[in-house]
């Protein structure tokens, strides 16, 4: 699996990084980093990429 | 012991349910709860008038929204369905009130991006985390004076103004760095904002006036604070505002003040009303209450839980900038639509036995900050630690609490409120 962000939609909710805090960083620019693009904890990667209000994160398989 | 019966009444008359009236919010949620549940299978898009406002003139009516998909389906499309005509009133705001209370909330893209964007960067959650220690240290002293009090009282605190009141105000001021001679002043204004003109917290019968005259008081202080940091920055959330730009571009001292209100009013009411009604629901399921206080690997979604319970803004508002049509209902352009969160929130279509208050759901997807789109609450981050640490707080040193009830609650349709909550702290002698 292979989850990317869109930094142009993201308005730096954080819900991801609660969700997933090893995989998802909200950093001090304000807008979401991936830390690992290729996630061990699936799970958590999908409910924060369906959850992320501006659908801003993509997971492809 | 059970203050109101979580059970709901077998019939609701629809005729009866006006959500415009704010009379019709004080009844007990079962009721509500009820009504919701038929609007939302039977009326989906149910109209309703504006209610009378003296000194506002009252528009053309909108409709409320009641299902999670129909809610998603209008928050993600911010184009069609835009916040710059007003998001927090059903009337459109008068131009007097739009300059203090226009600010994020009630802005559309490419406006609202912009400024997001420098306020996400001093509002990471990161820079939170940072906070928390300071959190932890405010609610413990916040419990321990509830229960000095309790002691000098025969055991009765009231929940509001002992535990859940004190404990966002002091964290959202400390964060922004208000002195402490200025906090009671901001607690009586953002009362006054979110009091949905409850007559027990507007003394005169002039809401307008009272509106304006909080707004601006609250302005004056935030410009003095504003213009103090830049002068000499100190290590607080006024001081990375004033200083954040994106693109060379900084908040203007108006921007600042208005975002400073929202923060406020905000960051205090909800997260208040979020613990007063996070305690009565867990003395309504006393067995949720003794399965999450046993167990911190509950307090994650133990906080959703009670935020999708207790959906602390009720609604927020969208208005059409063009025809079209949606979840089966054909719109034109300047029709209002009002997101009931609350009502999306126990939404039978995505939530297993929605009426049932489970500290342990997981996945639980509510709208309690906001559905989909770029008006997500900025502040879920802090409300959501901050409400972890309180309940646990509340679990770790007050396990006597007992709500004694009955809740008095505040007649507004937007804010889901309590004034007053009696409680005792029974180990008290
Ligand atoms: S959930 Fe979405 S909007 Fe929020 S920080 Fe993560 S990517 Fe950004």
């Amino acid at each position: 699996m292979r989850v990317t962000a869109d930094r142009e939609l993201c308005v730096g909710s954080g819900a991801c990084e609660m969700l997933a805090p090893d995989v998802f960083e909200v950093s001090d620019d304000g807008v979401v980093h991936v830390l690992q693009d290729r996630p061990d904890d699936e799970e958590s990667v999908r409910q924060a990429a369906q959850q992320c209000p501006t659908r801003a994160l993509t997971v492809t398989d | 012991m059970s203050v109101e019966a979580p059970i709901p009444p077998a019939e609701v008359d629809l005729a009866t349910v006006d959500l415009s009236d704010r009379e019709w919010w004080v009844r007990p949620p079962a009721e509500r709860h009820a009504a919701l549940d038929r609007l939302r299978a039977e009326r989906p898009f149910a109209f309703f008038a504006e209610p009378e406002i003296p000194g506002i003139p009252s528009g053309p009516g909108y409709h409320a929204v009641t299902r999670y998909a129909d809610l998603e389906a209008i928050s993600s499309q911010p184009a069609v369905f835009c916040s710059g005509k007003g998001a927090v009133s059903m009337q459109d705001v008068p131009a007097e009130l739009h300059e203090f209370y226009g600010s994020l909330i009630s802005m559309d893209d490419p406006r609202h991006a912009k400024i997001r964007r420098i306020v996400s960067k001093t509002f990471t959650p990161r820079m939170l985390e940072r906070t928390l220690d300071s959190v932890r240290t405010i609610v413990d002293d916040v419990l321990a004076r509830a229960r000095a009090t309790a002691e000098a009282n025969d055991g009765v605190i009231d929940v509001v103004a002992d535990i859940a009141a004190p404990i966002p105000l002091r964290v959202i001021c400390d964060m922004m760095g208000v002195p402490e001679a200025d906090r009671p002043g901001v607690l009586a204004n953002s009362n006054i904002i979110l009091s949905g003109g409850d007559p027990e917290l507007i003394e005169n019968d002039d809401p307008l006036t009272a509106f304006l005259t909080a707004g601006m008081e609250m302005a004056a202080l935030m410009e003095r604070l504003a213009g103090e940091r830049l002068a000499d920055p100190r290590d607080d959330l006024t001081t990375a505002l004033v200083r954040s730009e994106v693109d060379g571009e900084r908040l203007s001292h108006q921007e600042i003040a208005s975002f400073f209100i929202l923060l406020l009013v905000a960051g205090n009411e909800t997260t208040r009303n979020a613990i007063s009604q996070g305690l009565l629901a867990l003395s309504e399921w006393p067995q949720e209450r003794a399965r999450w206080a046993a167990d911190p690997s509950l307090d994650r979604t133990g906080v959703e839980e009670v935020v999708r319970w207790v959906s602390p803004v009720t609604w927020m508002r969208r208005t059409a900038t063009q025809d079209g049509e949606v979840g089966g209902h054909r719109f034109t352009a300047g029709e209002k639509f009002l997101l009931f969160y609350n009502a999306a929130n126990r939404d039978p279509e995505v939530f297993a036995d929605p009426q049932r208050f489970d500290v342990g759901r997981d996945p639980n997807p509510h709208v309690g900050f906001g559905s989909k789109g770029p008006h997500f609450c900025l502040g879920a981050h802090l409300a959501r630690r901050e409400l972890q640490v309180t309940f646990r707080a509340i679990f770790d040193q007050l396990p006597d609490l007992e709500v004694t009830g009955p809740p008095h609650r505040l007649a507004s349709s937007f804010v889901n409120g309590l004034k007053r909550l009696p409680a005792r702290l029974g180990g008290t002698r």
